[in-house]
């Protein structure tokens, strides 16, 4: 029972601290994700190539999908 | 009535003719139709081809690309990217480091998010990294990195030497190398990486140093 008892404590310590590590992970993730939506900002507006709308519509997205991981993690661990 | 015979100076004169229309074709292409295929790796006259350091008046001649067979490496770990967490369904790690289903859950959204963030990049590099020739000048663009750009152009009429470079079987048989340019400005050597035809491009650049050197002797200035 006490030998259960001490399973079950690492292992909400263990999960707690991915926890933390994952939103962690994630929200740098979101710094990353913005970067991407810069570049792709300074790119379309450096060269004009055509698929300028596709390019800054994926990036945004990109961004917005980061963001949502972020609240998904935080809500659902 | 028929001609008998034809004195030999007609065809000699219908073979220059012949030469001097393939030396200019790039000159008698400036109404050719519009390559509209935005991922091609070779674009000639294309329709949309506007960058920042652009001229009103100059005509872009040439936009070019490295051949997407150098794109197979990026597309092949994505596609192993992509398959990952379903191979790893099978895989009995998780029965003995069991993690509850929320948890894979999220590492699996978090998995295909990044994934989706490295096919972006890639494809990103691929299609803003360009070299572009204009009836004026020639461009390297290169996007190195997410915060560092580099642009380096040349007037045509610095371009002193072309060379072109084709080793290994892939690019014999996919037809596509390397095309150095030896200029004499400050920036000595432009060079397009893993461009197709390589020795048509090389080809309109000698073609424009000799359309900018008639233009310089007729003395039309620009």
């Amino acid at each position: 029972m006490e030998a259960n008892n001490l399973i079950n404590l690492i292992n909400s310590g263990f999960l707690n601290f991915l926890k933390i590590g994952a939103l962690i992970l994630f929200g740098i993730y979101i710094v990353f994700a913005f970067v991407i939506l810069r570049q792709a900002k300074i790119m379309t507006d450096t060269l004009q190539l055509g698929l300028e709308f596709f390019i800054r519509f994926f990036a945004l997205l990109h961004f917005i999908l980061a963001i949502f991981l972020f609240v998904f993690a935080f809500v659902t661990l | 009535m028929p001609d008998i015979y034809k004195a030999e100076k007609d065809k000699k004169e219908k073979d220059h003719a012949k030469e001097d229309s393939q030396y200019l074709h790039v000159a008698k292409h400036k109404n050719h139709p519009k390559s509209r295929n935005v991922l091609s790796s070779f674009c000639y006259y294309p329709r949309k081809a506007d960058f920042s350091a652009k001229d009103p008046e100059e005509v872009v001649i040439l936009l070019l690309r490295k051949h997407p067979i150098t794109n197979l490496k990026w597309i092949l770990i994505s596609i192993v990217m992509l398959l990952a967490p379903i191979v790893l369904n099978y895989v009995p790690i998780f029965k003995i480091f069991p993690i509850p289903a929320n948890y894979q859950e999220v590492f699996i959204i978090g998995w295909y998010v990044l994934t989706l963030a490295y096919i972006f990049e890639n494809f990103l590099s691929w299609f803003f990294n360009v070299n572009i020739v204009t009836d004026e000048r020639i461009f390297d663009v290169d996007f190195v990195n997410l915060i560092y750009r580099e642009i380096t152009d040349a007037n045509t009429e610095q371009i002193q030497d072309v060379t072109v470079k084709v080793g290994s079987v892939i690019r014999t048989i996919f037809n596509y190398g390397d095309v150095q340019i030896q200029t004499a400005g400050e920036i000595p050597q432009i060079e397009f990486h893993a461009v197709p035809q390589p020795d048509r491009v090389a080809r309109i650049i000698r073609e424009l140093r000799i359309e900018e050197e008639k233009e310089k002797l007729e003395g039309k200035i620009r």
